[in-house]
């Protein structure tokens, strides 16, 4: 066998082998989408993947059975937000960090990493009192403002110092040099040199954001204030019992965004986790 | 006129003083090298100069104003660094015109400095492209490019070589040269490699542990260093030291004085001889061929190693009997202390 023949037979069996390892990942997704067009009988009948009747009502009901489009919006512009804020924050905070030699830094950075380690289930209960106390309860703030300056902002906020740990400092003695001020430096040298490091906090900040689901539980109530993933636990019958059709319609249009920037930012979603060490 | 004057500058990283008081006088136009082994203080001095570090005590004057406080981009001074430190998101033109646009310089002010500095340096095809473009003698040339937009007073260079190889390394050196030549501006240059020292400076400063140890120009350090430490510092390969007791025999004919305990002489200063009517004898340990010269390395009966350049005729084979012989005239002196006598 000459060795052009073993590349290619080479070539199918890996192929074939990625191609059968993608089938548990690939199937639920292609389900999910298939159930979304079918009745709630026809997904309880004989199981197939194309359905026998076309129900594209579904994806009009999804609109009519609660104010979907408006709890699309709120999912959209509260994860923006959280995203524009977490890039801005974290990249001051991990650039004074990384940068700027002041008494007790490290301490700091420990304190942060270590406030890492308690599960946000147990942080509930008191954010719930101190919102409360606020009076944001049934508003949209605690979704800006716990993931901003809680856990998701201190990750955000270290992996913005590591990168910025490894920046050339002669770059920045130039810029001094230039005439930037520390301010400058940052806005000027270190933010546009630290695009990789952006990108990974804004998709790792934004699917965060966009798939959280206990704070919305537990600070809203109002059907319109609603976010995605609370929305989608919503669509039942009279009895409480789930509407698999519409549920799973919903959840096809909820992934659109999340596949859009997937597309769009393919390479640097796979960099940021690799950076990150956070699985996808 | 931008003179530099330093004032028993001093610098303390912590409670570890790393430059101990250093007094010098760089004349305008004037291109002075500070030169010494890893971790004198020389990058330290040279930033110090530049306001990227703050001096601790003593005072700088530039232009013949007191610079201790006033912040870098204010100094008058324009910085080589030795990674180059070109900003990888802008282009070459981009690079060299983001100093001006920093300090507000109107856009068209700003094109034109860019294209004489470009024009000067040979950069013009070259001034749309970023710097990951480029090769290492070209992200050079863009680096000097920066430094001369701005019309500095001073430029600072600190080891703007070391990142290029042995051949562009010579090639940049002499445009170096040529461009102080062209300017006339104040430099000051940093290098530990002594060959840029020698050929480059009117003046060299030669560092060790933060302090001056000697300012003179490079055949004044090369002639009359001293110490031991200048001595074997200037000069390739290193001056032979030798303890009296042993050197004697090779001062024959010159006045050794009194309070001197070594001899020092160079290794192209020393020519073989006969071992029989030799002043000095010993075993050639290692012959090194570099084309040009062969550096023999001597075990001489007393121990010691003395290295011994040779340029004329086929150099004696390992393990050769050799003599050696030394004119008076270049023999260095120095006292127990290590100080020339």
């Amino acid at each position: 066998m000459t060795a052009r023949r073993t590349e290619i037979l080479y070539r199918i069996c890996w192929t074939v082998a990625l191609l059968l390892l993608a089938v548990p990942f690939v199937f639920p997704f292609l389900w999910m989408i298939s159930g979304g067009f079918k009745s709630t009988t026809e997904i309880f009948g004989t199981p197939t993947l194309i359905p026998r009747i076309w129900r594209f009502e579904n994806f009009v009901e999804v609109f009519t059975y609660q104010p979907f489009a408006r709890q699309y919006f709120n999912s959209l512009y509260i994860a923006a937000t959280v995203t524009v804020l977490t890039l801005f924050i974290a990249s001051l905070a991990g650039y004074a960090l990384a940068r700027i030699r002041f008494a007790g830094a490290g301490l700091l950075m420990l304190f942060l990493v270590m406030a890492l380690m308690v599960p946000e289930e147990v942080t509930i209960i008191p954010n719930f009192f101190l919102i409360r106390a606020m009076g944001l309860i049934d508003t949209h703030w605690p979704l800006v403002l716990l993931p901003v300056f809680g856990p998701q902002g201190v990750v955000a906020t270290f992996l913005m110092r590591q990168f910025f740990l490894a920046l050339p400092k002669e770059l920045e003695d130039a810029g001094k040099m230039d005439g930037l001020s520390r301010f400058g430096v940052w806005l000027k040298i270190a933010l546009p040199m630290s695009r990789p490091a952006l990108a990974a906090v804004a998709i790792i900040t934004f699917l965060h954001s966009w798939n959280l689901f206990l704070e919305p539980l537990i600070f809203l109530s109002s059907l319109e204030k609603f976010t995605l993933p609370l929305a989608l636990s919503n669509f039942n019958d009279s009895y409480g019992l789930p509407l698999w059709n519409l549920q799973l319609a919903a959840t096809s249009l909820a992934v659109v965004p999340i596949l859009i920037i997937y597309l769009i930012a393919q390479r640097q979603i796979i960099e940021s986790f690799a950076l990150s060490g956070v699985k996808g | 006129m931008t003179k530099v004057l330093l004032k028993d500058i001093r610098k303390n990283f912590g409670t570890v003083e790393v430059i101990r008081g250093v007094d010098l006088e760089i004349e305008d136009g004037e291109f002075v090298v500070f030169v010494g082994p890893s971790g004198c203080g020389k990058s330290t001095l040279l930033r110090l100069i530049s306001g990227l570090e703050h001096i601790s005590d003593g005072e700088l004057h530039i232009g013949g104003r007191l610079v201790n406080e006033v912040p870098a981009a204010r100094r008058g001074v324009a910085m080589v660094f030795q990674s180059y430190a070109l900003y990888p998101h802008l282009t070459v033109r981009d690079n060299m015109g983001f100093g001006l646009k920093v300090r507000k310089v109107p856009a068209s002010e700003r094109a034109r400095r860019v294209s004489e500095a470009a024009a000067t340096l040979k950069l013009e095809p070259l001034l749309d492209r970023f710097p990951r473009q480029l090769s290492g003698g070209q992200r050079q040339r863009v680096a000097i490019g920066r430094a001369i937009v701005g019309n500095p007073d001073v430029f600072l260079f600190d080891e703007p070589l070391s990142n290029l190889d042995a051949e562009l390394r010579v090639h940049m050196r002499s445009e170096i040269a040529a461009l102080h030549q062209r300017l006339s501006t104040t430099m000051i240059y940093v290098t530990h490699d002594q060959i840029e020292a020698m050929t480059l400076a009117d003046k060299i400063v030669v560092l060790r542990d933060g302090r001056i140890e000697q300012v003179g120009s490079p055949r004044d350090l090369y002639d009359s260093p001293r110490t031991i430490f200048v001595a074997q510092f200037i000069g390739s390969p290193k001056m032979n030291i030798l303890p009296l007791a042993d050197g004697q025999p090779i001062a024959l004919g010159a006045s050794v004085p009194a309070t001197a305990t070594s001899v020092g002489i160079r290794p192209e200063h020393l020519s073989l001889g006969q071992p029989s009517n030799s002043t000095l004898r010993g075993k050639v340990g290692l012959a090194e061929y570099t084309g040009a010269v062969t550096l023999l390395h001597v075990a001489l009966d007393g121990g010691q190693t003395c290295l011994v350049i040779h340029n004329q005729g086929p150099a004696p084979e390992t393990g050769a009997e050799v003599g050696l012989r030394a004119e008076p005239g270049h023999l260095h002196f120095f006292d127990k202390e290590g100080r020339a006598v």
